[in-house]
């Protein structure tokens, strides 16, 4: 059992990271804004419930993720399941791949030329359903067992999601490569 | 039995993420070893989930903790009982 009165001592260290993780989801700084705030509320009143010694972050997440879920998807008793397609595995490896010509370690090096602005564009671009796993793993670095958790889907859904949202999010920088002229295509 | 690259592909993620039984991380290892062109997408896979990492955060508003505490405030002072109410 936690003690309320070490909430704040023991919690706020997150709240930047629980803000990103926020923007991301809902994409707006209000709403961001809004959720940690609300998920902070939510967490205080039930500190007495958290077991001091496990995963306060991963209990905040949790907080945060249902917060966003029940927030804005209120309509909608089943999230959309939107469908991105059939990609090619190492979607853009191999299109830098083909654009690079020779040199090894060429498609590598053109990762440095992603600032924050393509990362975070390319990101909040998937749907919600591969958006979620593909921040809670690849960003927020949770393991498949915990997003399973926050998410309450099963762990094999969330290993597909994050195969196929991590396709759509290769796809996503590969088009803003190309239209930021990085790919070596544009004339 | 699928070829090795094919293995080493279809288990990326896994091997990436440390989510893969010591069985096909083996399989994995191994192969890796000997191949050149699967290593190589390893590599750059490994290193755009890096990229996404550290790129894919944002900073939060100056005014975020002074927020939440004066909310917390509020709340433990509704909590308890008002002295000479």
């Amino acid at each position: 059992m936690a003690d309320q009165a070490d909430f704040e001592r023991d919690a706020m260290e997150f709240a930047p990271q629980l803000y990103s993780a926020a923007l991301r989801m809902t994409r707006n700084p209000a709403d961001a804004e809004d959720v940690v705030q609300e998920t902070y509320l939510k967490a205080y009143r039930a500190y007495a419930t958290f077991t001091a010694g496990t995963n306060l972050k991963a209990w905040l997440y949790r907080i945060l993720t249902n917060t966003y879920i029940n927030k804005y998807r209120k309509d909608q008793r089943r999230p959309s399941e939107v469908e991105l397609g059939e990609l090619q595995d190492l979607y853009l490896f191999k299109r830098l791949g083909e654009n690079s010509g020779a040199a090894r370690s060429a498609e590598e090096d053109m990762l440095d030329d992603f600032v924050d602005e393509d990362i975070i564009e390319a990101l909040e671009s998937l749907p919600d359903n591969f958006r979620m796993p593909v921040l809670l793993a690849d960003v927020e670095g949770f393991s498949y067992k915990e997003i399973a958790d926050m998410l309450e889907i099963p762990i094999g859904t969330v290993m597909s999601r994050l195969h196929r949202g991590r396709k759509a999010l290769q796809r996503k920088l590969w088009n803003v490569a190309e239209a930021r002229g990085l790919t070596g295509t544009a004339q | 039995m699928i070829s090795g690259c094919e293995h080493a592909i279809d288990y990326i993620y896994q091997y990436l993420d440390e989510e893969i039984s010591f069985f096909h991380q083996s399989r994995v290892s191994a192969h890796l070893k000997s191949c050149a062109s699967c290593t190589d997408a390893y590599e750059f896979e490994r290193r755009l989930k890096m990229v996404i990492r550290e790129r894919g955060r944002s900073e939060p508003p100056p005014e975020l903790f002074d927020t939440l505490r004066a909310l917390i405030q509020e709340e433990r002072d509704t909590d308890e009982p008002q002295v000479g109410a």
